[in-house]
């Protein structure tokens, strides 16, 4: 037969159980897999928002650097072509002194300004104001070279490291009829507040922070100090990716600053970009939590939908089993799903179970009304059997002995010899019909139950049937018998009819030997009773215990063939066996087991 | 013989199990007194002196009754059933003598009041001594209770 199988797990679960668990691991997968595709296309766009807007505020501020500079780079210039700086350096520092350093004065346009130089073709500083010694240690031959300028141009190089600072210079030739004459330097530093560049990083947001340096990598700033550039140094313009000191995802803007050699960049660190994501992700997870607490309250009140009807089916089922078929299934009409069909389905098979039973039940009544009927019938029979088939018998056996009595001095020897034959085969045949008859009576005699002393009985059996033989004759041991439980007179007649037989069988033998005992068998007790007589053949063993089944002629050995039919039969009524064990004119033991007291 | 003098009333239908009994009951010389009718109708008709035993006296009781069980007309149990329901007859012996081993007719017979119940046997030897015997038993008591 097939089982409904379940795996181990799911098995241990009701349906109550196993509905809501199933609708929460599907919504889970279902908002796992939907909370993690929008997560990763969110990210992209986020990333590439980012980007962008990195990158317009990175113009942007880069545009207002170069409107700066291109302020500086033309003021500057201006200053380069006064009459008087020109008169100034021509002169060789001799002339028009105030007026030229009237001019110088005008370069310092803003706070950034540190110190300001008139130079003259051989680099000889001949003016200056401000900070002097900045440019003592620098190699001006190498500033003026790497500004590359052109007659009358001026530009802003690339950053100095002095002390713990960071200088840019500002430099223009001054020269006449495309003679060089000289320069001059306005040397501004980078570096502001660190007040200053947080109120500017949180104009622009983001958490962003700013860099600027040499496009070669040689100096970086980020506007209060200088610093080794986090990202790579010599850096191409553009988009860089990098990690800072704590590991954070960095991104950073590089641009040119216009008419200079530097680099401006603003970075941002990824999570700043991604802001709104991880507010995304909470929201999924809250509203995650929020529909698999309604996906499960939902399965439980569909599973309930479910089991109920499964309920009160079973519950309907265990009152068909203690005999109850009165109930049905109470169905709504409408109801056409599966619970529908199977309460449909079940009500049909009640009244099914309902008819059969009651078929069934009519067809025991019937067949116990004819057993009685038989039963009745065979009691009669045997009643008849009894009464009237003994009473014509008894007329053979009376008549018989009157004719003996009356007329014995009329007969012969053989007269008398067939008389006498006459009178013993009645009374045999009274016999064999008294032995049916207990054999019959036996198998509807109702038991009694109770403890039985098989030892006394035993002893008693052994007494009463010695009275009729010759008792010193016989050695008759009887060993240790158990109680028993059973009924008294039947167990009366399993010994009379055992222990006679021993005696009888025996009783040709010169020492006759009988034992009576019991062994121990599990939860049976054993009984035996065993002789020294003609035994048997083991070949007609089976022939033993049947009605009429003798294996020794009436010659030999008187009998009607019922006394171990009558054993069997009372055995068996006992829930125990008989058996026997023999051999030709070697002896037979006879056991039967019951059920221990 | 005189109906008034019965000692011994045989009820028994069938004429060997009669005779037989009467020959036993001769052997002891309990014969002479006893009267033997065929069914318990003609039983009843005796004891009650009815029928064609009407006229008799009705007071002489027999001193024991043998009582075949499954007879014509009127069976034994039936007839034990009116004699022990009877107080006028209720203290006459009644012996079931019957082939009978049916448990049922003994129980019946001992819950009507019967006083013994003999199965009659196939051995006429074994008959003819408990007939013997019961007689003269229930003959001597109802004599000595008299």
């Amino acid at each position: 037969m097939k089982t409904i199988s379940n795996s181990f797990f799911l098995g241990r679960l009701s349906i109550k159980q196993r509905l809501p668990l199933l609708i929460c691991s599907l919504l889970l997968v279902c908002i796992a897999i939907y909370g993690f595709a929008n997560y990763y296309s969110l990210r992209k766009a986020d990333l590439t928002i980012g980007r962008d807007r990195l990158h317009s505020i990175t113009a942007q501020m880069n545009t207002s650097f170069s409107q700066v500079t291109a302020l500086y780079i033309s003021n500057s210039t201006s200053v380069s072509k006064q009459p008087s700086v020109i008169q100034f350096l021509k002169s060789g520092g001799k002339m028009s002194q105030t007026e030229a350093l009237g001019e110088l004065n005008k370069l310092k346009t803003d706070s950034t300004w540190v110190l300001a130089e008139l130079l003259d073709s051989n680099l000889k500083p001949l003016s200056s104001i401000g900070k002097n010694n900045i440019a003592s240690g620098l190699d001006m031959k190498e500033v003026i070279a790497s500004a590359n300028l052109n007659p009358d141009s001026a530009r802003i190089t690339r950053l100095y490291p002095v002390k713990a600072n960071a200088y840019y210079p500002l430099i223009s030739e001054v020269s006449e009829n495309g003679h060089v004459l000289g320069y001059t330097i306005a040397w501004k530093s980078i570096l502001t507040t660190s007040k200053a560049v947080a109120a500017f990083s949180q104009f622009v947001g983001m958490g962003s922070s700013f860099f600027a340096g040499n496009r070669d990598g040689s100096l970086w700033t980020d506007f209060i100090q200088p610093v080794s550039p986090p990202f790579k140094p010599g850096q191409k313009p553009g988009m860089v990716d990098y990690k800072d000191a704590d590991g954070n995802a960095m991104i950073v803007d590089l641009q040119p600053i216009a008419h200079t050699a530097l680099l401006f960049g603003v970075a941002v660190s990824e999570k700043n970009m991604l802001n709104d994501l991880g507010r995304f992700v909470d929201w999924i997870i809250i509203i995650g939590i929020v529909i698999i607490v309604i996906g499960i309250i939902a399965a439980w009140m569909m599973s309930r939908s479910i089991t109920r009807p499964l309920d009160e089916l079973i519950k309907l089922a265990t009152a068909i089993s203690q005999g109850n078929y009165s109930q049905t299934v109470p169905i709504d009409q409408y109801q056409r799903d599966e619970i529908g069909r199977l309460a449909n389905a079940f009500n049909i098979m009640i009244g099914q179970v309902s008819l059969s039973h009651h078929e069934l039940e009519n067809r025991v009544e019937e067949r116990t009304a004819q057993l009685a009927t038989v039963n009745k019938e065979l009691e009669a029979f045997s009643y008849s059997v009894s009464h009237d088939l003994r009473t014509p018998l008894r007329a053979i056996n009376g008549y018989s002995v009157m004719l003996k009595e009356d007329y014995e001095g009329e007969l012969d020897s053989e007269g008398k010899r067939i008389v006498k034959n006459i009178i013993d085969n009645a009374k045999m045949m009274g016999q064999l019909i008294d032995d049916l008859l207990a054999f019959s009576r036996m198998s509807k005699k109702e038991l009694t139950q109770a403890a039985v002393d098989m030892q006394f009985l035993a002893e008693t059996v052994v007494r009463d049937l010695l009275q009729h033989e010759q008792a010193d004759k016989y050695q008759i041991n009887i060993g240790v018998l158990p109680p028993a439980v059973g009924d008294e007179v039947m167990m009366k007649q399993v010994m009379v009819n055992l222990v006679g037989n021993a005696i009888k069988y025996s009783s040709k033998k010169a020492a006759p030997l009988i034992e009576i005992g019991a062994e121990d068998a599990k939860d049976k007790t054993v009984y035996y009773v065993k002789d020294n007589g003609a035994g048997f053949d083991m070949a007609y063993g089976s022939k033993l215990f049947g009605v009429f089944q003798r294996l020794h002629s009436q010659e030999d050995f008187e009998g009607s063939g019922v006394g171990l039919a009558l054993v069997k039969r009372i055995i068996e009524k006992h829930n125990g066996e008989v058996w026997a064990e023999g051999k030709e004119n070697a002896g037979a033991t006879f056991y039967f087991s019951l059920p221990k007291f | 013989m005189n109906n008034n003098s019965v000692e011994i009333l045989l009820v028994e239908d069938n004429p060997h199990d009669a005779e037989m009994t009467i020959r036993s009951l001769r052997k002891v010389n309990l014969a002479n007194r006893l009267i033997h009718v065929k069914d318990g109708a003609e039983a009843l008709d005796f004891i009650f002196a009815r029928g064609i035993f009407a006229g008799r006296a009705v007071e002489n009781k027999p001193k024991v009754i043998l009582l075949d069980i499954k007879m014509p007309k009127v069976d034994g149990i039936e007839v034990l059933r009116q004699l022990k329901s009877n107080e006028a007859t209720r203290t006459i012996p009644v012996v079931i003598m019957t082939s009978s081993k049916e448990e049922q007719d003994i129980i019946t017979s001992y819950n009507l009041g019967v006083n013994s119940y003999v199965v009659k046997p196939v051995d006429f030897e074994g008959f003819a001594k408990a007939v013997s015997e019961l007689g003269c038993y229930w003959l001597i008591i109802n004599q000595a209770s008299d």
